[in-house]
């Protein structure tokens, strides 16, 4: 996929004028930047098509396994409640009928993590435990499941189904940045804020800098157990970034150049079309990993 | 072609560039000094043994004896005080071994025991003390059953004839209960417990529960031997009704310690048996525990000859370690840390918890560095530790000296030929090297250890060690080959370890430079880094062996002579016990059980040597000696009020409210200061803490430093063991810096973005990350919790209200407008390029 604009550069050059009139050097800089940027621009904007649009599909799919999963974890009576629960597990379902959400939560909130949804912080209690639960959420790529959840207003209604019952919570105000933090929690109270990033001015829909917090409120939450996790480590924390990736980008990215360079040799044996029927498939999977990977270099909340 | 493979060195470098650009995102990301109210006592009495009864009766012995007693009030479980006596007649036929059973082979011993109750012939019966309220570990010391011939308590001059009786102790005598053969004298003194019951004490089965074989603790009641001047001294340990639950003496039972000089039966009649005078020699030792004259010997303690010659000293027991549970309902406020503090939490919590104005102290034990962290995360209200630590979150910690302690190393050392305990013993730090690295072979089981095999096997057979200190034996022990330690990371630890790398001799022992004597290192240890605040066991050597039990299991063998343990309690009760956490005993229970091992047997009294890492605290409560430690060459330094005020001296504090830092260069040069001197500070956060938790730590500051520090063994008072804070001499620079802490801590002034609190109904915040820049630029206003009045707190009534942190992030904002700009960009400008080319080619 990389690869195709500098072989159909070469394809379409007149044989005859390649014959007689050697090409400068000057023109063969100018290629040169041609082809380059032409990688760049590609590569670009497959990474934006993939985190705004291809991401939510495999985001889908997740939810739909995690959804299964979950139901069956509720039926079996298996479904966590803590304190400590291996990452990546759903651990509620959230809905919030008024924005038409529904999404599994699962356990941390790593960059990776909230690819498949939204994900609970891990030092706080789970969602509808007595005490703050926290679950932060993407904003604007992979599904955007939080995208819309600066537009709840006070009185809102949020459900929580979790492993020790159904929790129904109403919003209760939005914080960003400077706000004054809401009154602690009373006994008994369970409290639950949505995370997300949102962005301001013209580019609103993509700058996504900003933090914004949902509070909501229920009255009596399911008790907690303790032995939480005292914090979380730097990567799962808000608008933090998963560096622990670097080793798997560099060798998708080694791969995808291995690919491309396969891809060259097999055409001087193959016809381009059988070329391209086996190459396709591997260069789409390449590009779609190393995306997923790139991403995590992303801020978890956007 | 080759425009294709420029291309891909293109799009690597493309790949790259965009690689660096997502990673620059916000990575951000004991002393001993008298006690003015200890209750030493001192009693004299004319002690007489008669023979014949009117005027026949004939003085023979006379002795005019006095007992004193060390202390007699406030007195807590296991504590030993000193019972000494001058005037008694001469002990002959000693015993290794004094305590309980084992002590009875001996004549004229003068026993000392713990008995309920008062001695006052008006107190009601129940309330009496009397011998049946007196406690021993075995029947033997209760119960004879002997051929009329030598039962000698059937011609006491001072006996009822009903005890003369040949079944006596008990109306009806229990001769089936007790398998009584009919035709012996037989004498029971019953138990009676502190809720009334009766033990007939005549067989093992009719003993307490405390008194069974293999109880927990060892005896405790001993006949003291009296030397040929007629002094003599025991350390005697006392009960309370947590270790011995029968004989019930807590704050509220009274009890006494009876001291009774055996000075043999007066006898009434002319019986040969009765009037004997003892077989053995003053100062003459039996240590094979043969034969001695009933008469004088101090199994007939009981007897009334010897009963009325009986010292009493009433002893009060100081409130127990459960007090603050049962009295006080309140949710406890957990202290977290160094175990230094544990004796004067004693002392100090029951004042918190009687209190109602106060809160409820709770001390809790654990290594200094997780209660630091607990502190951090604001589970618990503050840490107790001996040093500054790293700390982890943004909230700054204040570190307020509230008690200067320190550890010494114990040890229970007899001399040779039972010429009593050691009692200045002298270590250097090469010396506390070589314990700690393991270097003393322990027995032949470590010669085969590579790389030292000529090494003493313990440290009483170094030439270094018998230099210092001359006239101990040199008999070889494994517990001799170790100084029993602490298995976990502590403050101890490294304030030891330090005082061993400040010295220059012990350090290049450690370095493998072989010392005077040619001794070296275990090479397991060679060249391991010091200071250290956790002592590693890294000797893995396994010894070959042809014994089964070691076949069976095989152990490295310099390990289980080390054995740490967990607390310092524990050491000093090895210490106390004389018992060395060893584990080299091969044992089975029968000889189809598999071999296992264990824990060495107790150490024989007259033999021990026992070595231990203890808290200063623990040292003066158990009556432990310590120690002197080496500072300067020569200059041997033990823990005294004085020697802790020096050190103290010493101390440099870096900064305002943090911990002085008593460098052991300068005690070194300081020549008189005792170099394990350590502050306890109670570390808690002066900012970002519950209002109501920070008044509780702020309190218990002051109180600790004003009220705490004043010398006692009541409530709230400091033990021996510790040198008092005050606000002039040494310590004053301590005070000062301790009310600046707890002003800074109640106050909480400054402020920091909220943490996550694990605690629940506690969690202030909607997101507790506070990993994003200054929060102080947002809303400045919002972010002071105010001076002294909190201006929120009306709104929120526990704590402070602040803003909401922004986590903002820059990459956030540019990161996808950025890609789609590239896109866009490298779009145009490549279809540019190409146009350009296009033409040229063209023309």
């Amino acid at each position: 996929m990389t690869t195709a604009t500098p072989v159909r550069a070469g394809s379409r050059r007149r044989p005859a004028a390649q014959l007689t009139q050697p090409p400068s050097t000057h023109e063969e800089q100018l290629r040169l930047f041609s082809t380059a940027l032409t990688v760049v621009g590609i590569l670009a904007l497959w990474f934006a098509a993939q985190v705004l649009f291809l991401g939510s599909l495999s985001q889908d799919r997740e939810q739909a396994l995690l959804h299964d999963r979950f139901r069956s974890d509720l039926a079996t009576a298996v479904a966590p409640v803590g304190p400590v629960v291996p990452e990546r597990t759903p651990v509620s379902l959230l809905t919030v009928p008024g924005l038409g959400l529904e999404q599994v939560v699962v356990e941390g909130t790593s960059s990776g993590a909230l690819l498949s949804g939204p994900g609970h912080r891990r030092d706080t209690p789970l969602p509808g435990q007595v005490g703050t639960s926290v679950i932060y959420g993407k904003g604007a790529t992979y599904g955007a499941p939080f995208g819309r959840i600066a537009e709840l207003t006070a009185g809102d209604r949020i459900e929580v189904v979790a492993g020790q019952g159904t929790q129904v919570f109403t919003v209760t105000g939005i914080r960003r940045a400077g706000d004054p933090l809401p009154a602690r929690p009373v006994e008994q109270e369970a409290r639950l804020t949505l995370v997300s990033a949102e962005g301001t001015g013209r580019l609103a829909a993509l700058s996504r800098g900003e933090v914004v917090y949902v509070d909501a409120s229920a009255k009596e939450g399911f008790p907690a157990p303790a032995g939480r996790l005292g914090a979380v480590p730097e990567e799962e924390r808000a608008m933090a970034v998963d560096q622990a990736i670097l080793p798997r980008l560099a060798l998708l990215l080694g791969l995808l150049v291995g690919a491309t360079a396969l891809i060259v040799l097999l055409r001087q044996r193959w016809s381009g079309v059988l070329t391209w029927v086996m190459a396709t498939p591997v260069v789409l999977a390449l590009s779609w990993a190393t995306t997923d990977a790139a991403m995590r270099l992303l801020p978890n909340l956007v | 072609m080759s425009a294709l493979l420029r291309g891909l060195a293109v799009v690597l470098v493309g790949c790259l560039s965009m690689v660096g650009l997502l990673v620059t995102g916000p990575s951000s990301g004991a002393t001993s000094a008298p006690r003015a109210d200890s209750g030493a006592v001192t009693q004299t009495k004319q002690l007489q043994r008669v023979f014949g009864e009117g005027d026949a009766a004939e003085v023979i012995d006379e002795r005019d004896v006095s007992v004193s007693v060390s202390q007699t009030r406030q007195l807590r479980g296991r504590e030993r005080v000193r019972v000494s006596w001058s005037g008694a007649r001469p002990s002959g036929a000693r015993a290794a071994d004094p305590y309980g059973e084992n002590g009875m082979t001996q004549e004229y011993p003068v026993v000392v025991l713990q008995c309920r109750g008062v001695d006052d012939p008006s107190a009601p019966a129940a309330r009496q003390l009397s011998p049946e309220t007196c406690w021993t570990s075995t029947r033997q010391q209760r119960s004879l059953v002997v051929p009329d011939r030598t039962a000698v308590w059937r011609h006491d001059l001072y006996a009822s004839e009903t005890e003369r009786a040949a079944k006596s102790g008990r109306e009806p005598f229990p001769s089936s209960e007790c398998e009584d053969p009919a035709t012996f004298s037989s004498r029971v003194t019953p138990f009676r417990t502190a809720d009334g019951k009766e033990y007939l004490a005549c067989t093992a089965a009719t003993m307490p529960p405390e008194a069974a074989v293999g109880a927990a603790y060892p005896p405790a009641e001993v006949a003291g031997f009296t030397d040929a001047n007629g002094d003599g001294t025991v350390s005697f340990e006392l009960r309370s009704e947590v270790e011995n639950e029968s004989l019930g003496c807590s704050a509220t039972t009274a009890c006494a310690i009876v001291v009774i000089p055996i000075m043999g039966i007066s006898c009434v009649d002319e019986d040969l048996e009765c009037r004997r005078a003892g077989r053995w020699l003053p100062g003459s030792s039996n240590f094979a525990k043969q034969g001695i004259d009933l008469a004088v010997s101090p199994e007939l303690w009981w007897s009334a000859s010897n009963w009325r010659n009986r010292f009493t000293f009433p002893v009060t027991f100081g409130l127990p370690a459960d007090t603050c549970d049962i009295q006080d309902t309140r949710p406890p406020t957990g202290f977290y840390g160094s175990e230094l503090l544990s004796q004067a939490a004693l002392q100090w919590s029951p004042a918190y918890c009687l209190d109602k104005s106060r809160f409820k102290f709770q001390h809790n034990r654990m290594p200094d560095e997780a209660g630091f962290k607990i502190m951090e995360t604001g589970q618990g209200a503050a840490a107790l530790v001996s040093g500054q630590r790293e700390t982890e979150g943004s909230d700054p910690v204040g570190y307020a000296p509230t008690a200067v302690t320190g550890f010494a190393i114990g040890y229970s050392i007899d001399r040779p030929d039972n010429a009593g305990e050691y009692a200045d013993l002298r270590l250097t730090p090469r010396l506390v090297a070589k314990l700690l690295t393991q270097s003393y072979l322990g027995s032949d089981l470590g010669r085969g250890h590579p790389g030292m095999a000529g090494n003493p096997l313990a440290i009483n057979n170094d030439p270094e060690f018998r230099e210092l200190n001359p006239g101990l034996d040199e008999i070889s022990r494994e517990a001799a080959a170790t100084v029993l330690s602490l298995s976990e990371s502590s403050d101890v630890i490294e304030t030891l370890t330090s005082w061993i790398a400040a010295d220059p001799e012990a350090r290049a022992f450690v370095a493998g430079k072989p010392d005077r004597w040619g001794m070296v290192v275990n090479p397991s240890y060679k060249g391991i880094a010091l200071p250290t605040r956790e002592w590693p066991m890294l000797d893995s050597y396994v010894p070959a062996s042809e014994r089964e039990c070691l076949k069976l299991n095989p152990a490295p063998y310099f390990t289980q002579l080390a054995a740490p343990v967990s607390t310092l309690r524990k050491i000093a009760e090895a210490l106390l016990d004389a018992w060395p956490n060893v584990q080299t005993k091969c044992e089975r229970a029968t000889v189809d059980d598999p071999w296992k091992l264990g824990r060495i047997d107790r150490q024989g009294v007259g033999t021990r040597f026992v070595l231990g890492i203890v808290s200063l605290g623990d040292s003066a409560r158990f009556g432990l000696r310590n120690a002197s430690l080496q500072t300067a060459p020569g200059r041997f330094v033990a823990p005294t009020q004085e020697s802790l005020a020096a050190a103290v001296r010493l101390g440099r504090q870096p900064g305002t409210m943090l911990p002085f830092v008593i460098k052991q260069a300068a005690v070194r040069k300081a020549g008189r200061a005792y170099p394990g001197t350590m502050v306890v500070y109670t570390a808690a956060r002066t900012s970002g803490m519950d209002r109501a938790e920070a008044a509780k730590v702020a309190q218990f500051i002051r109180v600790s430093t004003r009220e705490g520090q004043r010398p006692g063994r009541g409530n709230g008072q400091l033990p021996a063991g510790y040198l008092p804070i005050r606000d002039t001499g040494a310590t004053a620079p301590l005070f000062r810096s301790a009310q600046s802490v707890a002003t800074a801590v109640a106050a909480q002034r400054e402020s920091s973005p909220p943490k996550p609190e694990p605690t629940d109904t506690a969690t202030p915040t909607g997101d507790p990350a506070p990993e994003t820049a200054p929060t102080a630029d947002d809303a400045p206003g919002a972010e002071e919790p105010g001076d002294e009045k909190p201006v929120d707190a009306n709104v929120v009534p526990t704590g402070a209200t602040t803003a909401t942190p922004d986590a903002g992030s820059g990459l956030g904002r540019v990161a996808l407008p950025l890609v789609l700009l590239l896109a866009v960009l490298g779009g145009m400008l490549s279809g540019a390029a190409r146009l350009t080319l296009r033409l040229r080619r063209a023309r």
